[in-house]
């Protein structure tokens, strides 16, 4: 058995020699039992991974109903599973093209290398890396994904999620959705939905913010009616229904094939029950702590994907809904959180050693009295009643505008972010998710100090790409340190930007939910009424101008007057004749045709 | 453009615009007479051109067949780029050598920029997709249909001279075939109409609702008309004018013979010149009219006016309502139009009566009893280019004073005739252009400064600083001209003139920007000393810079 592991890793480190360490140093997993037909098997998790009596001839069936399934024989053939490689061998023998494997877990490949001589097999294929993103789904050009069912089985491996990625990224490359994304009235998640529109934008979907602002002073303003609390909130409640009438009179009108509404957005069940009725699918982002604002339980059964900031929270939302549940926490839009070169003037505006942007809960407000001495600044609301404090605060309490708190965050040293309570002193135990203010300041290149957080590690490294703290005794010293100590504070600013520009953007935070719905939704979705696109109709007219032209715009460009005018418009140079019918027939289309349309 | 061979004309969706481009067609084919004359057209509108001389070629497009195409099933933009592009291929195929567009659409524009034709006049477009009018007169054309008030020449010798025709006829051309005259002949004999019988046509319809006049107005001329000519009254309109045609047929009863919508463009033509009279809005039948030689009364409210739109032919009636909003922005639907009101029957009649019995002095008399009303015969002057002249004693209204000037000078700029000092002097117009000189002499100085550093090369920084302070002052001459109505028409050519530069030297487009600087400024000097000449200047200045500080 030693002699093929060793075999085995020289072979896989002849392409991929980090891979080939990982796998030495990893330990075995499953247990090895021998076939009927005298080949070893595999039991891993108590799945077992290949046939009792012939897993050749299992793999042989396996492969010819994946070849024969698959549509175009040139694309990249992407396995889902090793087990101990004899399916992935049947089908390397008869796949004409590339072949790729999936498959995560280091410790069951070592135990396929040691028991089974896969030389030859390892020079054939490729084994993709640990945690695939787009680039590599990218580069895998036109791909058929293929299941290893048992291998899926497992539980407690990174597999499933890995293919149920492939498969999102994979099926979007081909769709071009329409999204509405419905925002709150006001409140903390109302920027979000705007940061998420830009970022589904920037991903080449078609999107519509519904931005609900302007109603938020209505809502505000239902305790002009009565004094009674009862009969304020069936006002309120009417306020809602109005509200989700506007909404689904958005979805007419758009016909969105996702409809994503942020926390607090004002949709009801019988609203979205309407816009399941129209064909949407429904998401729901629920950025906000499931502890402080139970509604969530009011809504979850009415979405179809619900979202949460809060990993430690999935199995108890789960169980409420017959939708999907996942994680998604907060992010940052690097085009709003940014680095920014401050003038002297803004410096001194804005600037600090120490400062503070957000409201005055109570735990900040027990926590940040030490600092006083510091050159503590205070920005934000709700900081009424907050003693010596008021003496650090800036601009009465005004609220503080996203730019300016970017500049806020670019001119202070040290940034405190201690994530609200409002039934613990100082830094709360229980406390999971990361909030927004984390990904802002670090995208904004700036340093902060951040209490700590459940789900923290496993988003920004502590101490290396965010710098925290425990508990809010030790906050004074922690900030006076930082202020002494410029240069750690800059390569820990600057290594927290780095991971968030890479990992924890709106962008990315989008595409996974994107992901997520077109890996389960992907014929639904596909089989919506939408306008062929740029990539249809390129290959119809193969050699044609046109079909040149749209060769060159994004596959999913709609092809209607409106998506490739708005494809055409940025690019640069001169008109193509191909370019210069299709404005003319868009010219043509907004003079005469657009209101019979309408 | 010495001698063309192939000329491509384009005038796409309008009938009137296109019995408007006759002159110029029948002007070029004698100016050019081995020329092929094609006219691209909707197919709606290609009979007309069927009827206009000097044609050689009616090309059609469908462009109804376009919009059903864009608003069917999947697969209709595909056909539709495919027809656009094989039209676009058979019109390069033709060799044109000069092109004309006569349609002030983007649509056209971008037409015009993919058939390519070297030179073309009016719109069309650069290769990077931006709209260029090419020919001063049509870039002048263009300016004038943004400030119409001051709207010096009639459209007919806009496209003459856009296509440098210098004579041509002065009145609109349409043949009408026989087969036409002889159905019109029968349909009238049908209804009892003799060939003396003075039978008076009446234009029911007009493009859009604000430019048709009263369906009781139409029944009270009617009545008039007959009680005092024994008039037959002839109802015209389209397919959309049927139900106010018949509502006026049953008022009038026997008296009216009810054409709407059953007319084909040549049996319209036909009829008309069967009347005697035509009384109409400012619509395509009036032009038709003309064309075939009939006499007009014609309407002029709402948006309409007879300077720019008016029938263009000698001897013909425009009556206009002078009310101080006239005329309407065409993106504006007025609530009460009371314009229209204005237009008394009884005037009508009046100018009905008198022009058809060719009594000039009658109408002078009748302009004299309805003030409300400007009374103008159409005609030419000197230059030979279409004018109209007030009827009657009445002084000219300023507006009419101020309309005078501005064609003296743009007459002087444009075909070099002698400058015409304002009778009487206008000093609030020329204070308002004075109060621009300082501004223009400053964008000549910056010009100029554009000018060296882009000769000298070398230092970029400091010519896109310099170039950017030159589009700020740009910014606020046509500031100035939004806010300045005399100003305004000066400053849009200006504009499209700045537009219409081309080319990639940046020493040359530098050159070519600093004369039209240089030209912007003798013009504004030019224009204000002719508004108000300095022997009797009076007015105050208006200094840029303290009208619009709130805007800065």
């Amino acid at each position: 058995m030693t002699d093929h592991l060793e075999a085995n890793l020289r072979a896989l480190a002849a392409r991929d020699p980090a891979r080939a360490a990982r796998v030495a140093a990893a330990a075995k997993v499953g247990t090895l039992a021998a076939a009927v037909s005298g080949e070893p098997t595999l039991v891993a998790d108590g799945v077992l991974l290949h046939s009792r009596q012939d897993p050749r001839a299992e793999a042989a069936r396996w492969a010819a109903t994946q070849c024969a399934g698959a549509a175009d024989p040139k694309a990249t053939a992407v396995v889902f599973g090793f087990g101990l490689g004899y399916h992935v061998e049947a089908l390397a023998a008869r796949w004409p093209a590339r072949v790729v494997i999936v498959e995560p877990d280091d410790g069951l490949l070592r135990a396929a290398f040691a028991a089974r001589d896969l030389t030859a097999l390892l020079g054939r294929v490729e084994l993709a890396p640990a945690a695939i993103d787009r680039a590599d789904i990218a580069g895998w050009g036109a791909a058929v994904l293929m299941r290893h069912a048992p291998s899926l089985l497992r539980e407690g491996t990174a597999l499933r999620g890995l293919q149920e990625r492939a498969a999102g990224l994979t099926a979007l490359r081909e769709l071009r959705l329409r999204v509405l994304v419905v925002s709150p009235l006001g409140g903390g998640s109302h920027p979000i939905a705007g940061y998420c529109a830009r970022a589904l934008a920037e991903l080449g979907h078609t999107v519509r913010l519904l931005d609900l602002a302007p109603f938020e002073g209505g809502m505000g303003a239902a305790a002009q009616f009565t004094p009674r609390r009862r009969a304020q909130r069936l006002v309120e409640e009417a306020y809602v229904r109005f509200l989700a009438a506007g909404v689904l009179a958005a979805v007419d009108a758009f016909d969105p094939d996702l409809v994503l509404a942020l926390a607090q957005a004002p949709l009801d069940a019988a609203a979205l029950a309407e816009v399941g009725r129209r064909g949407a699918v429904r998401a729901f982002w629920f950025v906000e702590d499931h502890r402080l604002f139970p509604y969530w339980r009011d809504v979850i059964g009415g979405y179809d994907y619900f979202c949460t900031i809060q990993e430690t929270f999935l199995a108890e939302a789960a169980a409420l809904t017959a939708g999907r549940v996942c994680y998604l926490p907060c992010a940052a839009d690097p085009g709003i959180h940014r680095p920014l070169e401050l003038t002297p003037a803004e410096r001194e505006t804005f600037g600090a050693p120490v400062a503070f942007v957000g409201a005055g809960y109570r735990n900040r407000r027990l926590s940040y009295v030490p600092l006083l001495d510091l050159g503590l600044r205070i920005w934000g609301t709700q900081w009424e009643g907050a003693g010596q404090l008021l003496s650090a605060l800036q601009r009465d309490g005004a609220r503080i505008s996203t730019e300016d708190a970017v500049r806020i965050f670019n001119a202070t040293s040290v940034n405190l972010n201690l994530h609200s309570s409002t039934w613990i002193d100082g830094v709360d135990p229980r406390g999971d998710f990361v909030n927004p203010r984390t990904f802002e300041l670090a995208a904004a290149g700036a340093f902060q100090l951040v209490d700590r957080r459940a789900l923290l590690p496993a988003l920004l490294v502590p101490d290396v790409e965010v710098a925290t703290f425990a508990a809010a005794g030790e906050l004074r010293e922690r900030v006076r340190y930082y202020l002494a100590h410029p240069d750690e504070r800059a390569a820990i600013a600057a290594a927290g930007r780095g991971r968030v520009l890479a990992e924890h953007t709106y962008r990315h935070r989008m595409e996974t939910l994107l992901a997520t719905v077109c890996a389960h939704e992907y014929e639904r979705l596909r089989s919506r009424p939408r306008p062929a696109t740029a990539a249809d109709v390129a290959r119809l007219e193969a050699g044609t101008p046109l079909g040149r032209l749209l060769g060159q715009l994004p596959p999913a460009t709609p092809f209607t007057l409106d998506g490739l005018a708005r494809e055409l418009l940025e690019r640069k140079g001169d008109l193509s004749d191909p370019e210069a019918v299709l404005l003319f027939l868009h010219q043509f289309d907004e003079l005469y045709v657009r209101e019979a349309r309408a | 453009m010495t001698h063309p061979e192939r000329i491509l004309i384009v005038n796409l969706t309008r009938f009137g615009d296109l019995l408007q481009t006759s002159p110029t067609i029948v002007g070029l084919k004698a100016q050019h007479p081995a020329a092929h004359v094609t006219v691209l057209v909707e197919r709606n509108f290609a009979d007309v051109c069927r009827g206009i001389p000097a044609i050689d070629r009616v090309w059609e497009i469908d462009l109804d067949r376009l919009g059903r195409l864009l608003l069917g099933a999947e697969g209709g933009l595909r056909q539709a780029y495919h027809e656009i592009e094989e039209l676009v291929a058979a019109l390069r195929a033709e060799r044109f050598d000069l092109a004309l567009n006569y349609s002030s659409s983007r649509m056209s524009a971008v037409l015009l920029g993919l058939i390519g034709v070297e030179p073309t006049r009016g719109w069309t477009m650069t290769a990077d997709g931006y709209r260029l009018i090419a020919g001063r007169w049509s870039r002048l054309f263009s300016a004038a249909c943004l400030n119409r008030r001051q709207a010096p020449f009639n459209l007919v010798d806009y496209y003459k001279r856009a296509a440098g025709v210098t004579g041509g006829p002065q009145r609109l051309l349409y043949d009408v075939a026989p087969a036409a005259r002889a159905a019109a002949r029968e349909r009238l004999a049908g209804s009892g109409v003799a060939a003396e019988t003075p039978l008076v046509a009446f234009q029911l319809g007009a493009s859009r609702a604000v430019r048709r006049w009263p369906t009781a107005s139409w029944v009270a001329l009617g009545r008039e008309l007959h009680a005092r000519l024994g008039a037959r009254l002839l109802l015209c309109g389209g397919g959309g004018d049927r139900e106010v045609g018949a509502e006026v047929a049953a008022a009038l009863g026997p008296l009216a013979i009810d054409c709407t919508g059953r007319t084909s463009i040549a049996e319209l033509g036909a009829l008309l010149e069967r009347a005697h009279v035509l009384v109409t809005p400012d619509t395509g039948p009036m032009h038709m009219a003309v064309a075939v030689g009939t006499p007009v009364v014609a309407l002029f409210f709402g948006p309409a006016l007879p300077f720019d739109t008016g029938p263009y032919a000698a001897d013909h009636v425009c009556l206009h309502v002078e009310v101080e909003c006239a005329p309407c922005d065409h993106n504006v639907t007025c609530l009460e139009p009371f314009c229209r009101q204005v237009l008394a029957p009884a005037a009508v009649a009046e100018a009905v009566v008198a022009r058809r019995a060719n009594d000039w002095a009658a109408l002078a008399a009748a302009a004299d009893r309805w003030p409300a009303l400007a009374w103008y015969r159409t005609g030419f002057d000197a230059e030979g280019l279409a004018d109209v002249t007030l009827l009657g004693t009445r002084s000219p209204r300023r507006g009419e004073t101020l309309r005078r000037a501005y064609r003296a000078f743009w007459k002087a700029v444009m075909d070099g005739a002698p400058e015409r000092a304002a009778s009487p002097a206008l000093p609030e117009a020329g204070a308002a252009l004075r109060g621009m000189l300082g501004l223009t002499a400053e964008a000549v100085r910056q010009a100029r400064a554009v000018e060296r550093l882009a000769a000298a090369g070398g230092d970029l920084k400091a010519l896109e600083a310099a170039a950017r302070t030159l589009e700020q002052l740009d910014a606020r001459l046509f500031r100035f001209g939004a806010m300045h109505e005399p100003a305004g028409l000066l400053l849009q050519l200006f504009r499209f003139d700045k537009e219409s530069i081309e080319g990639e030297d940046v020493a040359a487009l530098a050159r070519v920007t600093r004369e039209l600087h240089e030209r912007l400024a003798a013009d504004a000097h030019r224009l204000a000393a002719l508004l108000d000449p300095p022997t009797v200047r009076t007015g105050a200045v208006a200094r840029e810079g303290e009208d619009h500080a709130s805007l800065s």
